[in-house]
């Protein structure tokens, strides 16, 4: 990095002999400064501090199914950043859910309707009830992310201690987004069990018990005992950010991407017998987890030239008009700038930051999945309609990348 | 218990870990237990590269080579129950850095160690606050350091070693029941992993040290089925317990081969039922201490390697 750095720090005074890296240390926005806006006679292009353009992401690599004990695993690292993710799935059965018996009578009509058409809703069902879906991993809490900072991969983060407010909040914004992407489907975490048909007495007393019921049900029950949902699995996802240097978002996100990408689920199945749920630990039986989608986070700094620029001048109006009129003179030139993917040095030195989080259709067509600007008010729609298109084009890097591990 | 409010927690209920039919039905054990493909005194591989995390003064990630059955399984999964696995852990060194003013005058460096599992390192689910066997870790790893570095030199100063363990190595084979020769021995790997690592980082982090210590790990087992009675354990090193029927007796060192010094020993179970090669009249103790330590001077040269890496690699960037 000191290299570079050198050559391309033309703004600073000649009388100044400290070493860039110093100059970095001391000076850091006027360092920042000095190497996006070099003097018009030098040619050069605004270039960072680290040697990017603007717009570039750093070098990302992804490597999963390298941990032993996990369902799935995987490491991003973007720069320097590490961050390693792993998937264990374990069981909830219905019997652990204090409220499953209740819940299950109010939604038992959609599931009778499911069982009566005989057919397990696949892969590709759309139209699968959302709100079904939605009900069972979110009020079960079916996933169940955790990052954790202390794992000595910055100075600052007391290993040993609570998570901090970044990792608490980290963690929190993973979980909504798996949420709100619904990227995991409820049904490639339900067991079913299909109760056997019994004689025609055991059928009667069934029948029986559910008397309450309206007649074209029971119909129903007689025909064919509805399959039911005897457990879950819950995915324990957890982060580990190796080394932080920046950007913790985008490494973690994108890890808990590439190793749901290859969580494998055991075959699973209850056992009258033994009263509980088997698994097969044969591979060929096991399947893999049918994600919605590819969701690739990108996050953004903006650096502002005078960061106090922001703030309005508490000025008598007549006297200063002048000065009013070279400042606004100065606003042409650009004062800010977007920076994608800013490492630790540049994350100290920028108030405003957005995270934009895109998904692409077979078609090629661009859906935002979320989008989160804050800590400032330079960006505007056209800013974000650019940043939306270089998240565009991050996607097709990312998928690339994920495709290959 | 209270919940985690600042983590997010799963279900309240609890969940159960996967049961698979394999376990349920006895008898197919026997056929696929792994087994040690290496000589008694043949050592695994290390993985050990420095300065992978920038932030931190010091750092440095070490692997074992994976055995012969787990790396057999990778090549051609069948089974989704790994045979053994093979230790991964990240070590990173914060400091020297000024004591907080709350802290009392120390005339030498303090030295502060944190082992952490990740939850998903072991094969039963790892909880995210420390407990009590990774706190006994880092108080065995802190032994084993401050006995290597030059302490005085730093006076009203403090180090932090953090180490996070993404894989560990198993206790036992997974498939055998728990039996009297039961003991965490996968911890003694773990520690032997751990202060190799340290090691590398604290020199990646220049600080003095008398020499680079390192890690080794002996153990007493007897493999023969049934008859464990009759015949005597054997003195293997660098053991994976996953490969052992039962392992009688661990001893794990510290070694710093330029002074010929110990500065860390842990010698677990009952070793009076060595068998060694005849006229060789050391006790059992004697002899596990020697195969550590001969353990220890493999994994040092490892360590000097990569240190001499690190140094290079610092000598190229000025």
């Amino acid at each position: 990095m000191a290299p570079p750095a050198a050559t391309a720090a033309p703004s600073v005074p000649p009388s100044l002999s400290l070493p860039p890296s110093q100059f970095a240390r001391l000076q850091p926005h006027a360092y920042l400064l000095g190497h996006l806006s070099p003097p018009s006679a030098s040619n050069q292009p605004s270039i960072r501090a680290n040697g990017r353009a603007p717009s570039q992401f750093r070098v990302t690599s992804a490597n999963a199914g390298s941990l032993t004990h996990t369902n799935g695993s995987a490491v991003v690292r973007i720069g320097d950043t590490a961050a390693v993710c792993g998937v264990r799935a374990e069981l909830l059965h219905t019997e652990d859910i204090a409220s499953w018996s209740v819940s299950q009578a109010s939604g038992s009509n959609k599931r009778r309707r499911l069982a009566d058409l005989g057919e397990k809703p696949t892969e590709e069902d759309e139209d699968e009830d959302p709100e079904e879906d939605r009900a069972h991993i979110e009020d079960l809490n079916l996933l169940v992310p955790n990052l954790s900072l202390s794992t000595g991969c910055a100075p600052g983060f007391i290993p040993g201690a609570a998570p901090s407010a970044l990792a608490q909040s980290l963690s929190h914004q993973i979980l909504s987004l798996l949420h709100s992407t619904r990227l995991v489907r409820a049904d490639d975490l339900r067991v079913w069990y299909q109760p056997p048909n019994l004689g025609p007495e055991e059928l009667e007393r069934h029948n029986d018990e559910e008397q309450m019921d309206v007649d074209a049900e029971q119909s129903a029950t007689a025909e064919e005992k509805p399959r039911e949902i005897k457990a879950f699995w819950v995915l324990y996802i957890d982060i580990m950010i190796i080394s932080l240097a920046g950007n913790p978002f985008d490494a973690a996100w994108a890890a808990v991407l590439a190793a749901l990408r290859d969580t494998k689920l055991p075959k699973a199945w209850w056992d009258v017998d033994n009263e509980t749920i088997v698994c097969s630990d044969s591979v060929a039986d096991a399947r893999k987890l049918s994600l919605r989608g590819l969701p690739v986070a990108s996050s953004y700094g903006v650096f502002e030239a005078d960061a106090a620029a922001g703030w309005r001048a508490n000025v008598i109006p007549d006297a200063v008009e002048e000065n009013a009129q070279a400042q606004k003179d100065k606003k042409g030139s650009p004062e800010r700038w977007i920076l994608a993917d800013p490492d630790g040095y540049e994350e100290g030195l920028i108030q405003e930051r957005a995270c934009v989080v895109i998904d692409k259709e077979k078609d090629g067509k661009t859906t935002i999945v979320k989008m989160e600007k804050n800590g400032g008010w330079t960006v505007d729609t056209e800013d974000l309609r650019q940043l939306v298109e270089m998240s565009a084009r991050r996607w097709d890097e990312m998928k690339r990348i994920l495709e290959q591990c | 218990m209270m919940a985690d409010r600042r983590r997010i927690n799963g279900p309240p209920g609890g969940t159960r870990p996967a049961v698979f039919a394999s376990n349920l039905q006895s008898g197919t054990s026997a056929t696929d237990r792994a087994q040690r493909q290496r000589q008694p005194s043949e050592l695994r591989k290390i993985f050990l590269k420095t300065g992978l995390i920038p932030t931190a003064s010091g750092s440095s990630y070490l692997e074992f080579e994976p055995s012969a059955s787990l790396a057999a399984a990778r090549a051609n999964p069948k089974s989704l129950i790994p045979p053994s696995s093979a230790l991964k852990l990240a070590c990173t060194v914060h400091g020297p850095k000024p004591l907080p003013r709350s802290a009392a005058f120390s005339p030498n460096l303090v030295l502060t160690t944190h082992i952490k599992y990740a939850p998903f390192a072991a094969r039963q689910r790892k909880g995210h606050i420390r407990d009590a066997s990774e706190r006994d870790l880092g108080v065995h790893l802190e032994t084993a350091l401050r006995g290597a570095i030059i302490a005085e030199r730093w006076p009203k100063s403090g180090l932090d070693i953090t180490i996070t363990i993404l894989e560990a190595e198993d206790d036992r084979w997974w498939g055998s029941a728990p039996d009297s020769h039961d003991a965490s021995w996968g911890m003694m790997n773990v520690l032997a992993g751990c202060i190799t690592a340290a090691s590398a980082a604290i020199a990646d982090a220049h600080i003095d040290c008398l020499d680079l210590v390192a890690g080794g790990v002996a153990a007493l087992v007897s493999d023969d089925s049934a008859s464990t009675s009759t015949v005597a354990p054997k003195l293997m090193l660098d053991t994976d317990p996953a490969e052992h029927r039962s392992i009688l007796s661990a001893c794990v060192v510290a070694y710093m081969p330029a002074r010929d010094e110990i500065t860390e020993l842990w010698l677990k179970g009952d070793s009076s039922k060595a068998s060694l090669e005849d006229g060789d009249d050391r006790t059992g103790h004697e002899a596990l201490i020697d195969g550590a330590v001969d353990a220890a001077r493999g994994a040092h040269a490892v360590l000097a390697e990569a240190v001499r890496e690190s140094l290079l690699k610092t000598v190229g960037q000025a």
